[in-house]
């Protein structure tokens, strides 16, 4: 056991090199990408911008709370596109043209044997950068003073986000094995999750319990960003939970799935 | 590699134009009948579409929560930008063409060589090919998803006349749409991330088409910028023409006359990218 | 090395009316129909053994490879590969197995040939040495390196399957299973893959199983079929005793004779009735006859004795015969063979 996953760590480390090895091969590509997520999340900022032209406190935070927010939301989600993107291709075409078969005959887990195909989207660096740049920038703005348990548990908190977005991204591509294709519920995941880039307090309280308890984007970023804002322990102790409760599922929708693609085949 | 000469693909002998639509009509069914097949994707084309603009308009009503009802910032009430907002997603779902991914994946896979034999123009198969989109969209996501706002927020109801002119003004901006989504895929042409240009296009689209924030809220530097550019006809100026934020039939034709105009000269622009497209393709072999 | 015990495969398929009406009815209803693709097939392919898997399309040939890589698990029935219930054992299974499917990619897209193997040498652990020994193989036999740092989507199709077929290999699996393998090759390359598949059977006894449209590749490297028509077993056993199945068989001669080849022909259909008797090229004449009616030594002891023959030959039966005639239907029934002139004689 201990040494499967050794194996697989290791192997995880060879083709992120590789990863890496085709990224000068692609350059253009990658600049092209993270520009794309530069972009993107650079208007973004500028909505939030806009809005805080009219009014000076947005459901009780202020704007470089806002944009502290909106900073932090992009760390667990950039690092879940560095690793999982590949997701996306099972959503939109790989049970659809039959080519998901690959990863069964290759003696690897499937689902790593999946991910290894890109085992690295360097697409992602760009929401990382921006991401990064925003918590830094509106946190001195603020002047922000994070206690040593905090700063301790702070990684801890992106890695938590990171695999909630990574479960809600495989339990519906997982989907596409029952329905061929998923990604249109993929866009549908990925758009919900937009509402975690903005203060829940502003959101009708339905909005927050689904958030909240049923697709749980709130722990990628609001219940953190309320703990390293006020100190205001709250929920963030159930963020455990709740990542390994969507981990869990997650593995087994995908688990269920193979076995339903092995009955059907493509 | 054999230098093969290309069918001709834009020109041909005259047909007439009822004969010509007709040739097109195939490709607008097919279209539908490969949509039809996801049944589901409907409903969570309507879960995004609704997802995506509780977003904003939870956000921009929390702006004008405490406005006065004579109008706040921009001249909007809560309401009327509550309808702004919504439209404006519903405008989007319009918009959703797919032709940028369906050409740009075409131009990578090479299957643009095999539409090039085909006697028909590719760009015209591809704006039949969205039509039965546009419309299974409006109809299957477009009004349940306004149904579902009407019943949750309060909205303005528009004037009679003003819902015409957005109707001819929202016809204009499928146009735009499909234009803008045709120049995206053929970038499939010169770079493999289309997945990236289609990302820019998208966010900057979404922006400067005034989608996520109304072109009147903008700073003026800001706002000059987004009149400036085509995208400002997909969104902000049939809404503007929705609630009645025009000063009389003047500026109604002017708002028109500028939507036309990019449509012609996208039309233009796409069709001289098509042919250099085309002549390189040609080098390339295929 | 590879058992399948009453195999059975059911598909659900859901059933579509053609047409926009029919999609939009199936918008709202949707009815199934369970079709068997594979039904009741029983196998055992020794160890070493080179097997040709045929079967006209649709006959369950993928769906029996997919259950014996372990891609698909059985209706009912078991397959063992190895000892190992392939869909249950997946991973242990990948180990031992290489596999090939013609139509389907197993390489990394956007990664070249050399990255791809880089990191099949990782995946399967393969030992050093053997890796070396391998690539090197492949340099000689598939002028890889040919290939050099193309991605594998920019490849042609018969640069991939080279690729693809190395790929199958690299690990020196005991079992390999090529679906489709040569499609895309030109007659060069294609010599190349029968060479290679034949070295690493003598080298390290690799059994084969094999499945073609071409006749040529399943003659020159297999040496046992397994015929399958509609989800069943219809044959198994040497190419020689498949062949032998025909029911036509051909004689071609030369003769010193001055008769016009269009008489002499005649004269052979009504000496022999139920042959064929045509020209052939070089003034030659080809004698068709049915097995069930005549043995070989009938009909030559009547050509001898009607003819002055300079040369005789008797091709081997048409594989593509013998299974179009498998794939139409059932063999005929043997007939007692009426001998209307010439020896009596006992069989060929």
């Amino acid at each position: 056991m201990t040494r499967a996953l050794w194996r697989h760590v290791r192997l995880a480390f060879f083709l992120g090199g590789v990863g890496l090895h085709r990224l000068s091969a692609y350059r253009v590509d990658f600049v092209l990408g993270a520009g794309a997520f530069l972009i993107r999340v650079g208007l973004q900022t500028a909505v939030v911008g806009l809005v805080f032209r009219q009014i000076p406190v947005l459901g009780g935070w202020s704007y470089h709370e806002v944009l502290f927010l909106l900073g932090f939301s992009l760390l667990p989600r950039g690092l879940d596109h560095l690793f999982t993107d590949q997701l996306w291709e099972l959503g939109r075409k790989l049970v659809q043209r039959g080519e998901f078969h690959r990863y069964l005959i290759r003696p690897v887990n499937p689902l790593f044997s999946l991910l290894s195909e890109r085992f690295f989207h360097p697409d992602a660096l760009g929401e990382l950068a921006v991401g990064t740049f925003l918590v830094i920038w509106s946190g001195s703005s603020i002047g922000l003073d994070l206690t040593p348990l905090q700063w301790a548990v702070a990684p801890l908190l992106v890695l938590c986000g990171a695999l909630i977005h990574t479960s809600v991204k495989l339990l519906f591509a997982s989907l596409s094995f029952w329905t061929v294709t998923s990604l249109p519920s993929m866009y549908a995941a990925n758009q919900v999750s937009e509402f975690a880039a903005y203060p829940l307090d502003i959101y009708h309280s339905s909005l927050r319990a689904l958030l909240t308890w049923v697709l749980p984007f709130a722990f990628t970023s609001y219940v953190p960003c309320v703990y390293l804002l006020t100190g205001a322990a709250g929920l963030v102790v159930w963020l455990p939970v709740v990542t390994a409760g969507a981990l869990a599922l997650a593995l087994a929708v995908w688990r269920r799935g193979v076995n339903a693609y092995e009955m059907t085949g493509s | 590699m054999n230098r093969s000469p290309l069918p001709e693909v834009t020109s041909g002998t005259p047909v007439r134009p009822a004969a010509r639509v007709r040739h097109y009509l195939p490709f607008a069914t097919a279209g539908l009948q490969s949509l039809l097949q996801y049944r589901s994707s409907f409903v969570t084309t309507g879960i995004t579409a609704a997802a995506g603009a509780a977003v904003s308009v939870f956000l921009w009503r929390a702006v004008y929560a405490g406005s006065p009802p004579g109008g706040g910032p921009g001249g909007f009430t809560a309401g009327s930008i509550t309808t702004y907002l919504l439209m404006a997603q519903i405008l989007q779902i319009l918009h959703a063409n797919r032709v940028d991914d369906e050409v740009a994946a075409e131009v990578y896979r090479g299957d643009v060589a095999v539409m090039l034999v085909r006697p028909v123009s590719y760009p015209v198969v591809r704006f039949f090919a969205c039509l039965p989109v546009v419309a299974a969209n409006a109809v299957l996501v477009g009004v349940p998803v306004l149904g579902l706002f009407t019943l949750l927020v309060p909205l303005t109801v528009p004037r009679p006349a003003d819902v015409l002119l957005f109707l001819v003004s929202a016809v204009l901006s499928v146009l735009l749409a499909f234009l803008v989504n045709l120049l995206t895929g053929m970038t499939g042409f010169v770079t493999t991330n289309t997945w990236g240009v289609r990302m820019v296009k998208q966010s900057v689209v979404a922006f400067f088409a005034g989608q996520l924030v109304p072109l009147a809220l903008m700073p003026g530097p800001l706002r000059a910028l987004a009149s400036a550019l085509p995208f400002q006809g997909m969104v902000d100026a049939p809404l503007a023409l929705l609630l009645g934020r025009y000063d009389g039939v003047a500026d109604v034709a002017g708002v028109l006359a500028r939507q036309l105009g990019w449509v012609a000269g996208l039309t233009v622009l796409s069709a001289v990218l098509w042919r250099a497209a085309l002549s390189r393709l040609e080098v390339l072999g295929g | 090395m590879i058992v399948a015990e009453n195999l059975v495969k059911e598909f659900r398929l859901a059933e579509r009316k053609p047409g926009l009406a029919g999609s939009l009815a199936t918008l709202f209803t949707r009815k199934h129909r369970i079709v068997r693709a594979v039904d009741g097939v029983s196998f055992t392919l020794p160890a070493g053994s080179k097997t040709a898997y045929i079967g006209a399309n649709g006959a369950g040939k993928s769906t029996t490879i997919k259950m014996l890589t372990g891609i698909m698990t059985p209706t009912s029935g078991r397959c063992l590969v190895r000892g190992i219930e392939p869909y249950r054992h997946r991973k242990d299974n990948a180990r031992g197995i290489g596999v090939v499917f013609g139509q389907r990619s197993q390489l990394w897209w956007d990664l070249s040939v050399p990255d791809s193997f880089r990191i099949l040498h990782r995946i399967y652990e393969i030992p050093g040495p053997v890796y070396r020994r391998n690539l090197a193989l492949y340099r000689e036999l598939l002028d890889i390196d040919a290939l050099g740092t193309t991605p594998v989507r920019q490849l042609s199709l018969g640069q991939r399957m080279r690729a693809e077929i190395a790929a199958s290999l690299l690990h020196d699996p005991p079992v390999v299973f090529w679906d489709e393998p040569t499609i895309g090759l030109d007659m060069v390359l294609k010599d190349a893959v029968r060479h290679l598949v034949n070295h690493v059977h003598r080298e390290l006894g690799t059994t084969v199983v094999l499945t073609s449209h071409d006749i040529t590749d399943i003659a020159a490297i297999c040496d046992s079929a397994l015929v399958v028509d509609r989800g069943r077993v219809v044959h198994q056993g040497s190419i020689r005793d498949l062949l032998r199945t025909a029911d036509r068989r051909s004689v071609l001669f030369d003769h010193r004779d001055t008769t016009a080849p269009e008489r002499a022909c005649a004269g052979i259909e009504q000496g022999l009735p139920g042959v064929s008797a045509s020209p052939a090229e070089d003034g030659r004449i080809r004698v068709d006859y049915p097995v069930d009616r005549f043995t070989s030594r009938q009909v030559l002891a009547f050509l001898l004795e009607r003819f002055d023959l300079v040369d005789c030959y008797a091709p081997e039966p048409d594989l593509e015969d013998v299974l179009r005639r498998i794939y139409g239907g059932g063999r005929p029934e043997p007939v007692p063979a009426e001998i209307p002139c010439g020896p009596a004689a006992g069989g060929a």
